[in-house]
């Protein structure tokens, strides 16, 4: 052991090197958040509760009842019920979410040609019982009323609803430089 | 009264130790047998987390089963994602685009970063050190947030597709991860200041769990707990997937094969990991991000579905029945995520659906090693162990 080591045993360098950072981030803002009162906004393109889009020409809802959505599903948690309408068309009879089972993974909206179903930026919906969790058709309207409203287009358009230019690359490329 | 002298007894004792043991970094359970101090035998149990996946699997298009690979290591979901999806392009023949190939080794990198911090944090925390876990939380945060950012979830990520990724990265996620690249060697710094000398932290992990290359090779270790020992293996340079082999890094290398050396070496690739997410960034081609020539294996744009009957017809039939004409055959694809080799091994019948998924699982070859690391250790050293070889439970089980 040479002297400097010695040194360093004696006097507990290395650890009073850690106390000391420690001791300095006493001084900074601290990093956490007061989470029920201080809630961060979740991001552009959240995955969170589900809703149908509700279609601004009538009211209703957009979807048409093809059954991609339910068939893509990895959990299985859709499901839909047709039947023929007055003038032979189809209508969606029922259409429910079991969102306890659901994995956000999101393929749904990806599967849905029409852009009528949504994941909302909304996450906090525990409750006491589980009924209140299956979702109707009703209640995800009314997600879309809550949740996203007259913005949700936008905000569907943007991130939601992949077009053929957003497979391609954006014009703009950032001019790194380099390191 | 008569006195009666009895020999002093002996006798091992059994404790089982775990499925909720907080040090056994998820269900895993032991069953160790002691004499006073010393480690016996030791028998790890594992199943308690199983959920049948690779059974699952097969009842799902190829598509369908991508996030069940979210679920098997949750903390690297994007590593194991990628794994999954370049099994299945080879098995059809198909590539990704280039663009989407680095934007697939910058997320599976930043994974890297993100399992390492926490296995950095929980080790420490197991081994007595409680700051790190602090510091190191706060770096992961920053690395969900970006996830967040990119594809709108945290943990179960099911970003990359077959053939390609999911979306586009912004113009701002690029920014502020180039960012992160330039802070993070600072937090790399800081963690080492709190741990890499102190001398608790090294009476814990010098000569623990030594384990010679040969013998870890023997095992069938991976990744940085093999390497750890000295030996030269890393999947993305031996066999280069994605963007591997258009960007620079080192393998480092341990030396003694302890728990201090394995230490080493993932604290190393964290700063590697940041090396190649910054090349990435500076390298990043333009062009599409899918797969543009195979329209039978990926979706078309949404808003093609609607206008032309091709594309409508395959947006059906890829939903419903999975990718069209997938060749019969098998394979086998490992890939490097940051706990070792990850392989998927797929039978294809011809269908649209798996006929058979395996899944090697590092953690589940590193458990098996346990006993050998343990038995003739003390029983505080079991929890160094445990650490060391940086198990997952879900991907163990499956
Ligand atoms: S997000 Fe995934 S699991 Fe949930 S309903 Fe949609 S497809 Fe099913
Ligand atoms: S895919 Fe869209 S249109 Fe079809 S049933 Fe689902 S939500 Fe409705």
């Amino acid at each position: 052991m040479t002297v400097q080591e010695l040194v360093k045993k004696v006097f507990f360098v290395e650890i009073l090197k850690g106390l000391a950072l420690t001791l300095s981030r006493l001084f900074t803002k601290p990093v956490t958040r007061r989470y029920p009162k201080e809630k961060r906004p979740a991001a552009l393109g959240f995955r969170g509760l589900h809703a149908l889009v509700r279609n601004p020409a009538t009211g209703e809802a957009k979807c048409v009842g093809c059954g991609l959505c339910a068939a893509i599903c990895p959990s299985r948690c859709i499901y839909i019920y047709t039947k023929e309408g007055p003038d032979h068309k189809k209508v969606v009879e029922r259409y429910e979410i079991e969102v306890l089972r659901c994995v956000y993974c999101a393929f749904c909206v990806e599967a849905c040609p029409f852009g009528a179903v949504v994941l909302t930026p909304h996450y906090e919906y525990s409750d006491y019982s589980r009924d209140n969790l299956y979702m109707t058709k009703e209640k995800l309207l009314q997600n879309w009323d809550k949740y996203m409203g007259e913005e949700g287009y936008n905000y569907f358009d943007k991130f939601w609803n992949p077009k053929a230019d957003h497979f391609r690359t954006p014009k703009e490329q950032p001019k790194w430089r380099k390191s | 009264m008569e006195r009666v002298e009895k020999p002093l007894q002996t006798k091992e004792i059994t404790l089982n130790m775990g499925p909720q043991h907080p040090s056994t970094h998820g269900v895993l359970r032991l069953v160790l047998e002691l004499d006073g101090e010393t480690v016996v035998k030791c028998t790890p149990y594992v199943g308690y987390l199983h959920r049948g996946i690779e059974k699952l699997s097969e009842g799902m298009t190829y598509m369908q089963a991508l996030p069940l690979t979210d679920r098997l290591d949750y903390i690297s979901s994007m590593a194991n994602n990628v794994g999954y999806c370049l099994a299945v392009e080879r098995l059809f023949g198909i590539e990704a685009p280039e663009r989407a190939k680095f934007i697939r080794t910058m997320v599976c990198e930043m994974t890297r970063i993100s399992s390492h911090i926490i296995w950095l944090g929980t080790h420490a925390l197991d081994l007595g050190a409680m700051t790190p876990f602090l510091y190191s939380f706060r770096e992961r945060e920053w690395i969900l947030d970006l996830f967040e950012k990119l594809c709108g979830a945290r943990l179960t990520v099911s970003y990359p597709r077959i053939g390609g990724v999911r979306n586009d990265v912004s113009q701002e996620f690029l920014d502020s991860l180039y960012k992160f690249t330039e802070e993070f060697p600072r937090r790399i710094e800081e963690y080492e200041t709190l741990i890499d000398q102190n001398r608790i932290w090294l009476k814990r992990t010098k000569g623990i769990g030594v384990i010679s290359a040969e013998e870890a090779i023997n095992w069938g270790l991976t990744g940085p707990t093999l390497r750890g020992s000295g030996v030269n293996y890393d999947i993305r340079k031996k066999f280069p997937y994605d963007a591997y082999d258009r960007v620079e890094f080192d393998v480092p290398l341990g030396k003694n094969g302890d728990v201090y050396d394995r230490y080493r070496c993932r604290m190393e690739e964290l700063r590697q990991s940041t090396r190649i997410i910054r090349q990435c960034i500076e390298k990043l081609p333009e062009g599409p991000i899918m797969a543009p020539d195979a329209p039978k294996f990926t979706l078309p744009p949404k808003d093609r579905v609607l206008a032309d009957m091709e594309s409508l017809i395959h947006h059906f039939v890829l939903i419903t029945k999975g990718p069209m004409a997938a060749p019969e055959g098998e394979i086998y694809v490992a890939t490097e995520v940051p706990k070792g080799e990850l392989g998927f091994y797929i039978v294809s019948d011809g269908t649209g659906r798996p006929y058979r998924m395996r899944v090697r699982a590092p953690s589940f070859v590193h458990a098996s090693v346990l006993p050998r690391l343990c038995e003739g250790g003390l029983v505080a050293d079991v929890i160094a162990n445990i650490g060391t070889i940086d198990i997952v439970l879900g991907e163990c089980d499956r």
